[in-house]
């Protein structure tokens, strides 16, 4: 009796080595995964996002796994993946530091941790090395962000572009000056085309002049004009523009130089119907409308762009400017679509296996999202039919953030008014 | 055979096993290691072995890249015969490198900015060239077959990696041993001194740079074929070059296993710690601890990391007998 006791009572070396142990396995196997058939937890289904999140682009990146984040959130907010009873999503992220290696392996070790699609890069090098691998490792590849058109060129089974390809960026630009110029019932007749001699602006003029010669606009390229990213003076260059007596620019541009090229044309007193910017990132940039004022008035871009009237950009934007004071952009926009497209496709799919959700994928008809172009659809490429550009023109407006306005198309367009030709730069 | 020699056999035998349970992304670790391990060692038999330091070997990678991709997609030779085509280019290019830099005496700084400014105007040419995809770079097709030095899974990529790194072990250990390798470190102790003494500092200068141009080439088609995606400035960039360079300097330059050592430290650490700090919220600590662990070794082990393991595996190596 009395040794009984004792025994139950006290713990000894030994027992507490068993107790220990076996507690620890417990631990050690819950943490590890083994007894997941007796976790009746809901399902998640893991999603992978590659951002370039560290390196030259570290803040773009990281604006761009924040809207594939919040995608998720919402979506987890409603109820997750109702066809599958509820299921919660989640974002399992990777690095891609813009190294197209680095963007495979992080792809690799994303689907190693169980990632059933993936979404990303921003970059059209990483996104060429995930393909493959997506293509390799039988994972669909949904990117959100990635232009070049030789990426879907491969016929890969697996690989889905929201965004849309250089070749559509052009084709926009040439249908919107076209409209303009018709609606305007005025038709330039001599053309500069002003480039930055780095890999974006030779790329992208290079296809615009392609493009435009083969169009059969009744508009000439008198000149064109090449200039070294970061140049501090433009004065040669816009001398060379005045003396080519151009009714219209067409530059290709970067913040800064657009500045410096907006400041010369105005003091060198250039003779313009307008300004045009094929694809040309800086025209819009709220910094630049806040410093160039009445000088940026009137000037148009042809640029993938976020659609503020729809509920989906309202939800996102409300999101994001919470979770990092800044408003969604157009790359955030489109990271924000990549994952609710795919989160519409396990919708429909019903399962997580790469065969259901290829086939949802293909048949995607989405909608309800935050950035100018039609229902997503994909063609047998893997490319969106539904995406479109935007033209912006900055208008006049007291409110420094309602001057960027979406002219065409005219679905979209918050400003019924296309200024063309504008008054001159002095005049204003 | 001694222990040392199992020893290797040991790890060897192990590392051959390793895809029997190892993950495909595991394996990619371990090719990615073995990878920069073997552009170590190719870059060591250069500046380890002679002491002319090399900035610019990406040059080397990417013309073993662009010429096999380009001999298959245009004229469908098989890499494996296209490797061996992009290794003599390189060959080709550093003698030329090398004539002018042995030639003309430049040493230090000098030599390094020759090797740099060559891998910067490879780039920017290269950026400018239509059929090598100028600056959009090349997307490869995706064609898996053995010929095509294409597979579906990482388990090939594995073993040719492995078989990579052991062989360019074998042809440093080559060297090392022949009288080459003894010119080759009495030119990195005093160039002069060993002309002095009757060595054709010249000769031997340029054999080393074409041998480590070559074998950095056939690094190139690997990564070409495993990555898919060539593009100017990562194979030609400043950033590849330096990348190579960190695993020998960590490891112990100028010694046989320096290289693969320091790919075995410096690989897996970039790739778990990006992993573990990928959660959110850290973004970019990876990098930072990266950058702190380098500093480290290059101040308290600047001689590598091999001196102190050499120390460990004391017990293991024979003693030399004679003035061996």
């Amino acid at each position: 009796m009395e040794k009984k006791t004792v025994t139950r009572a006290g713990m000894n070396r030994r027992t507490f080595l068993k107790v220990s142990g076996a507690a620890g396995l417990g631990v050690a196997s819950a943490t590890f995964g083994v007894p997941s058939l007796l976790r009746a937890a809901p399902k998640t289904i893991k999603i992978g996002s590659i951002q370039p999140v560290t390196g030259p682009l570290a803040v773009i990146g990281q604006g761009s796994r924040l809207g594939n984040q919040l995608a998720i959130d919402y979506i987890n907010a409603n109820g997750g993946i109702n066809s599958m009873g509820g299921a919660k999503l989640e974002l399992v992220l990777g690095d891609s530091e813009s190294k197209p290696e680095v963007g495979r392996q992080e792809a690799d070790r994303l689907i190693n941790e169980g990632a059933v699609v993936l979404v990303g890069p921003f970059q059209s090098g990483v996104a060429m090395a995930i393909a493959t691998l997506a293509e390799q490792r039988q994972v669909p590849f949904v990117m959100d962000v990635a232009a070049l058109d030789a990426i879907t060129q491969k016929g890969y089974e697996h690989v889905f572009r929201v965004f849309i390809t250089a070749g559509g960026l052009v084709a926009g630009a040439l249908k919107y000056y076209k409209t303009v110029t018709e609606a305007a019932g005025v038709h330039p007749k001599r053309a500069v085309v002003t480039n930055t001699a780095d890999p974006f602006g030779k790329g992208m003029s290079g296809g615009f002049l392609k493009m435009l010669k083969g169009s059969g606009l009744p508009v000439e390229v008198v000149e064109r004009i090449q200039y070294p990213l970061g140049i501090q003076d433009l004065s040669a260059e816009v001398a060379r523009i005045k003396a080519a007596k151009p009714d219209i620019i067409f530059p290709i541009s970067r913040i800064g130089d657009s500045v410096i090229l907006l400041r010369e044309l105005y003091k060198q007193r250039v003779d313009l119907m307008g300004i045009f910017g094929p694809g040309s990132p800086g025209w819009y940039e709220p910094e630049f409308v806040k410093d160039m004022d009445k000088l940026a008035f009137y000037s148009m871009t042809n640029v993938p762009w976020i659609n503020p009237e729809s509920p989906s950009y309202q939800r996102g934007n409300a999101a994001f400017l919470k979770a990092s004071g800044k408003n969604l952009d157009t790359n955030s926009a489109y990271a924000y679509t990549g994952a609710l497209v795919i989160a519409d496709a396990l919708e429909r799919a019903g399962s997580t296996k790469t065969k259901d959700i290829l086939k949802s994928l293909r048949e995607t008809n989405y909608a309800d999202h935050p950035v100018v172009g039609g229902a997503i659809k994909f063609n047998d490429k893997g490319d969106n039919t539904g995406a479109l550009t935007a033209l912006v023109q900055i208008q006049p407006d007291p409110d420094l953030l309602k001057r960027v306005r979406i002219v065409l198309p005219k679905d979209f367009a918050q400003s019924e008014n296309i200024i063309f030709p504008a008054p001159q730069l002095w005049e204003r | 055979m001694n222990r040392l020699h199992l020893l290797l056999v040991l790890i060897l035998a192990v590392l051959s096993g390793l895809p029997l349970v190892l993950s495909k992304y595991t394996l990619g670790i371990f090719i990615m290691i073995f990878y920069y391990a073997y552009l170590g060692q190719s870059w060591n038999v250069l500046t380890g072995y002679t002491g002319h330091i090399s900035l610019g070997h990406a040059l080397y990678i990417g013309i073993g890249a662009y010429t096999s991709v380009f001999l298959a997609q245009h004229y469908g030779l098989s890499p494996w015969v296209g490797m061996f085509a992009g290794g003599i280019l390189a060959s080709l290019v550093a003698l030329i490198l090398g004539f002018l830099g042995f030639r003309f005496g430049l040493r230090g700084v000098y030599f390094v900015i020759l090797t740099i400014a060559f891998a910067e105007i490879t780039r920017l040419v290269v950026s400018h060239i239509e059929v090598l995809g100028s600056f959009s770079g090349i997307f490869l097709d995706f064609d898996p077959s053995f010929r095509n030095f294409q597979f579906r899974g990482n388990i090939p990529y594995y073993y040719i990696a492995l078989t990579m790194m052991v062989l360019s072990l074998a042809a440093v250990r080559l060297i090392e041993i022949s009288k080459l390798g003894r010119f080759m470190v009495a030119i990195r102790e005093d160039e002069d001194a060993a002309q002095a003494l009757g060595v054709n500092t010249f000769k031997y200068n340029m054999i080393a740079i074409a041998i480590s141009a070559f074998m950095t080439a056939l690094g190139g088609c690997f990564y070409a074929n495993y990555i898919f995606y060539l593009h100017p400035d990562s194979l030609f960039g400043m950033g590849l070059s330096i990348e190579l360079i960190l695993r020998p300097i960590v490891g112990g330059m100028g010694t046989l296993f320096g290289p693969i050592l320091g790919s075995f430290i410096l690989t897996p650490l970039s790739e778990v710690s990006r992993a573990y700090f990928s959660k959110g919220g850290l973004e970019g600590m990876h990098l930072i601890l990266y950058g702190i662990i380098t500093i480290l070794v290059v101040l308290f082990m600047p001689k590598g990391i091999i001196v102190y393991v050499r120390q460990w595996l004391k017990p293991l190596i024979p003693e030399r007998k004679g003035d061996d």
